[in-house]
């Protein structure tokens, strides 16, 4: 099942996403969340605190600067990059893949 | 992206970007169930009527509305208003959210028994329900 949350930035998306992730996690399901948002917080919802979601998005950040001519898939980004969060959550940041190509 | 990604056995959520960038360039694999986040206040229900929208036109066709910090009846009449029709959950206005913030944590693991954490708990089951 894919789920997509968007809404109005400041609505409750990445709350709602961190919760609903650990939650269904919980109920034995392969959890796998993607943080697509410009400024990438989910793991901050998601119980990894400032410090680690901010590793994580800086890795993605290298991997960006590193690779211009190919973007990564997403399903790479999640088999290299995928960082383990409480109740057994995968988180991988995805943000550039989400924005428009610019050319 | 997410259009491309393997949901076979497993729940793959998504964290959209804000606003409506990504719908209007999405195709119908984007997601299998679109929750669409609003507040009780004319700017953010202006901005879920256009996902409600634009989500109807490229063919996503299941809709989860959640209308969150709602405080009271008239809080969610006003967002029942705006998207009638519309499968709808309330999340209550919870201060135990905005003090999980403050400290970085998530809500799960500082107020696990909040009313807005519980209500994301319903909306989880929901989705659990639907899933199989």
């Amino acid at each position: 099942m894919k789920l997509a949350i968007v809404g109005k930035g400041g609505s409750g998306k990445t709350t709602t996403a961190g919760v609903i992730a650990r939650l269904l996690a919980r109920q034995g399901l392969d959890v796998v969340a993607l943080d697509c948002d410009a400024n990438p917080n989910l793991g901050i919802s998601l119980g990894l605190g400032p410090e680690e979601t901010e590793r994580l998005v800086g890795i993605r950040q290298a991997l960006d600067d590193g690779e211009e001519e190919h973007a990564p898939s997403a399903d790479e980004l999640l088999t290299h990059f995928g960082a383990p969060a409480p109740d057994g959550v995968r988180l991988a940041v995805v943000t550039r893949i989400d924005r428009p190509n610019p050319g | 992206m997410l259009g491309e990604l393997d949901a076979t056995g497993r729940v793959v959520i998504a964290d959209l970007e804000a606003g409506l960038g990504t719908l209007s360039r999405a195709e119908a694999g984007l997601a299998d169930v679109l929750l669409i986040l609003v507040e009780p206040n004319p700017r953010s229900l202006e901005v879920g009527r256009r996902a409600v929208e634009l989500a109807r036109e490229r063919g996503l066709l299941r809709l989860l509305i959640v209308a969150n910090r709602v405080r009271d009846a008239a809080d969610l009449a006003l967002v029942g208003e705006a998207l009638p029709g519309e499968i709808l959950f309330a999340v209550p206005d919870d201060p135990a959210i905005l003090e999980a913030d403050r400290r970085g944590a998530a809500p799960l693991d500082t107020a696990p028994t909040a009313p807005a954490v519980q209500a994301l708990g319903e909306l989880a089951r929901h989705l659990l329900e639907r899933s199989s």
